[in-house]
């Protein structure tokens, strides 16, 4: 039996800072630990064989990040989130587990959460407005082929902005995908100097979507 | 425990993840219901810091105990530091992030002398005064053990106690002290005074030092009814002695990221050289169940698939072979592998490669030390060139083409024949490549000879030599290079400057907390770190202040100098290291603990090999 599976988890709080590489051998370690019958690669040194759907940045929070493994043995999912969870930093959290439906290949969006805390919520909303309604917001983007300035302000037309409590909320969609992605970082440095000094951004990526902007399952 | 000042400095900082904690089996617990918070202080990066066994070991011995919460600090390096000052976020502890001065223990792991500025610049971080004399109150104890902990003189003015040896009891009863002198609402002297009856406890300010005229130390003056000798504490039964269940494992890449036993303490050897072969007397080994054991839990609890069998010299464990075939009843079907830290030359056989898969990997490691017979005769290093062929040629014959040698230079009594002597048994490697008949062929050969600057070190026979000058050590790098004939052999060679430096420390006495002191005030640390090391800035404060770092380094003493650690007992009689000298001047070989008994002292901790039989 192969069977492949979608682990749904969520990556927050001191998590944030692991890389995707080493993310990828704490998932394994985690797996390796709590002796899942999942399919190792063969070959001199046998690992576990997993893939992720999209790479976060690091420092990114994600609330819905996935993970596909193939187990070689039926074993109930409640077990194995459970088992499987012993075995995580305690800021990575896994909670579900389905059979893809989809393959990361169709993912080309990513839905963002943006919170901007301390200094004035009411300055920096404004602020964002401005700068959301200008003609254009030129960035560098570090290419293949080297740096590139880029007009990344289409991308943030559809942003919704909120003030609510002590700070400001930005929710955007951006293209993620194989066919070009846009980072909220790149969005960040640039409003950056238009910011308080004590303003400070943190990013949640909420979930992932398909071309047509379905959820990524 | 990542506030928003913390957060808006990790985004501006390289590798976030050293200083954000938040692992698998860090220990977090209440703050209000444990009675002692101990920061456990490694003197460099957060890599280096974890992948060291010593302080997992130490971590979970006091994370047991439910009255004590230890958490980790490391130093944060340049850009964080800088980062953490510019904001005034003080040196904080990784499990709760609060400030490292809150913690009742401060405690520093002492591994190398290079790190002793960090030292200072962590407790500057942390708010808390460097001098331990400015520390007044029964808080904020300033500890260390490990290694260095052997000469801790050159530290003495910033610590307000030592342990000597093994740490897994003395730790602990000095904490239950301090514990009972807080509820009694004792002075920290009166502490102090308490814990220096405790075997293992050295408190330098119970010491008055008295110097002669030309400089060295006439004797120390114990005080208060401190011992006027300080013994290590040793544990003898390792089968007994505390080792963790679990690890914490770090999220991000360090030095060593796997699982680690200790396979036995000491070494049999005799490696005039060698301060851990001394410090650490007499050898003792772990049974093979106790070992199998804790390499299973330490698997399981963290998911490692690679345990380590660290030691001084781990194929010197009389039953290794029953333990490699131990570990393959569980290590196979758990997909875990199973890695040596080193090999000996005359250790090594086809037998231990084919249990040891790891070896397979990577290249192949030994340590001649020494050039020539009549060089490695004189610092005991009981290995032959017939030793060494036979071994390489095993290796070869295996398909092996990659060998790194170590050796060092800078030894008593060494010419230029020794040091060149190096290149030419790297020579010598690449000729037996060509020999093996069933070598790899059309693969190339490579052979990497590392010569490494001697530094003499306390409890060793050559505690007495007075290291080569730079000039010296430069000369003799600069005839390693110019001896290379063939681009099969490739030499390289690391600092004599930081090995100065070193050896300026190593065999110090007190007046240099102030050569420390001035250095830390002009932002001197990071030392171990190329890019951090400034040895001009050094000789400008050594300058200053009008000491003469050549009395410490290059200075040759007499036997009947008294020492700055001589006052610190270590079961080494001086006598015996006389002997040992004298013999190693004479070229003389003394065999090793498994064959003989040599009569150094260590017998009077009463176990490991000293009361075993020998055939
Ligand atoms: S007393 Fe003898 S056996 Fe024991 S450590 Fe010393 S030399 Fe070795």
């Amino acid at each position: 039996m192969r069977k492949e599976i979608r682990i749904w988890f969520s990556k927050k709080g001191a998590s944030r800072f692991i890389s995707h590489l080493n993310l990828n051998r704490c998932m394994s370690r985690a797996i390796h630990r709590a002796k899942l019958p999942v399919w190792y690669t063969e070959g001199y040194n046998p690992h576990v064989f997993l893939s992720f759907a999209a790479p976060l940045s690091l420092g990114f929070e994600g609330e819905r990040e996935s993970m596909d493994i193939r187990l070689i043995e039926e074993m109930p999912y409640d077990l194995l989130l459970e088992r499987l969870n012993a075995g995580l930093p305690p800021d990575i959290r896994a909670y579900e587990v389905t059979e893809p439906v989809m393959k990361p290949g169709e993912i080309a969006f990513a839905e963002y959460h943006i919170v901007f805390s301390g200094g004035d919520p009411e300055g920096t909303s404004e602020a964002l407005w401005r700068i959301l309604h200008n003609d254009a917001l030129i960035v560098e983007k570090k290419t293949k082929k080297g740096a590139q300035q880029v007009d990344i302000l289409p991308y943030f037309k559809n942003a919704g902005i909120l003030v609510l409590g002590g700070g400001v909320m930005m929710d955007v969609t951006l293209p993620a995908g194989s066919e070009g992605s846009v980072n909220p970082s790149l969005f960040l440095e640039a409003v950056e100097p238009h910011l308080g000094a004590s303003v400070l951004a943190k990013v949640q990526r909420l979930r992932l979507l398909d071309r047509e902007k379905r959820e990524f399952r | 425990m990542i506030n928003s000042k913390l957060e808006r400095i990790l985004q501006k900082v390289q590798k976030p993840g050293r200083y954000v904690g938040g692992e698998l089996n860090s220990v977090v617990k209440e703050k209000s219901e444990v009675e002692v918070r101990f920061a456990f202080c490694f003197p460099d990066t957060y890599e280096i810091g974890m992948s060291h066994l010593g302080i997992k070991i130490l971590y979970s011995l006091f994370n047991e105990k439910p009255y004590i919460w230890c958490e980790r600090v490391f130093a944060p390096w340049i850009d964080m530091e800088a980062e953490m000052q510019k904001n005034g976020l003080p040196l904080y502890a990784l499990e709760s992030g609060d400030p490292v001065r809150d913690f009742d223990f401060i405690g520093f792991t002492l591994q190398y002398e290079l790190s002793y500025t960090n030292i200072l610049q962590m407790l500057k971080l942390a708010g808390v005064p460097v001098l331990a004399k400015d520390r007044k109150e029964l808080f904020n104890i300033v500890v260390g053990g490990g290694p260095c902990a052997c000469n801790p003189e050159p530290i003495a003015d910033f610590f307000d106690l030592f342990f000597l040896g093994d740490g897994e009891e003395v730790d602990l009863e000095v904490i239950e002290l301090y514990r009972k002198c807080r509820k009694a609402g004792a002075s920290k002297e009166e502490f102090l005074r308490e814990a220096a009856k405790i075997e293992g406890v050295y408190v330098p300010s119970l010491y008055d030092v008295v110097y002669n005229a030309d400089g060295t130390v006439q004797r120390y003056i114990p005080k208060d009814g401190a011992p006027e000798k300080i013994r290590k504490r040793n544990c003898m039964d390792l089968d007994a002695m505390y080792f963790p269940e679990s690890f914490v494992v770090p999220n991000i890449d360090v030095v060593f990221d796997r699982a680690t036993v200790e396979v036995l303490r000491g070494c049999i050897r005799g490696c005039r050289f060698c301060q851990a072969g001394f410090l650490y007397r007499p050898f003792r080994e772990k049974s093979v169940e106790t070992l199998s054991r804790q390499a299973r839990s330490l698997c399981e609890t963290t998911g490692y698939d690679e345990v380590s069998l660290s030691s001084l010299s781990t194929t010197d464990h009389t039953k290794l072979f029953e333990l490699l075939d131990e570990l393959h009843t569980w290590t196979e079907d758990s997909k875990v592998s199973v890695t040596l830290p080193s090999l000996r030359v005359d250790k090594f056989s086809v037998e231990l490669t084919e249990k040891i898969k790891s070896i397979r990997k990577g290249g192949l490691t030994f340590a001649p030390e020494a050039g020539t017979q009549r060089m490695r005769d004189v610092i005991n290093k009981n290995v032959t060139e017939e030793e060494l062929k036979k071994t390489v040629s095993i290796a070869f014959n295996n398909g092996w083409e990659h060998i790194k040698l170590y050796f060092m230079i800078g030894l008593p009594t060494e010419t230029d024949e020794d040091v060149t002597g190096i290149t030419e048994l790297g020579h010598k490697v690449v000729d037996w490549y060509y020999e093996a008949e069933n070598r790899r062929k059309g693969r190339p050969v490579s052979v990497t000879a590392s010569a490494a600057a001697f530094v003499p070190k306390p409890f060793t026979p050559f505690q007495w030599f007075g290291q080569d000058t730079i000039e010296t050590l430069e000369h003799k790098q600069k005839l390693l290079k110019s001896t290379v004939r063939n681009r099969k052999l490739t030499v390289n060679y690391h600092g004599a400057e930081t090995s100065f430096l070193e050896a300026v420390f190593a065999r110090g006495d007190r007046r240099l907390s102030a050569v420390l002191l001035e250095a830390h005030r002009r932002g001197l640390h990071f030392d171990g770190w190329g890019d951090c090391f400034d040895f001009d800035a050094w000789m400008r404060i050594f300058a200053d202040l009008g000491v003469d770092p050549a009395f410490y380094a290059n200075r040759t003493r007499s036997f009947d100098e008294v020492f700055p650690w001589d006052h610190l007992d270590y079961g080494i009689r001086k006598e015996f290291l006389i002997e040992e000298c004298k013999r190693a001047y004479r070229a003389e070989t003394t065999p090793n603990c498994a064959e003989k008994c040599s009569g150094c002292g260590a017998a009077c901790f009463g176990g490991g090999i000293c009361i075993a039989k020998r055939n």
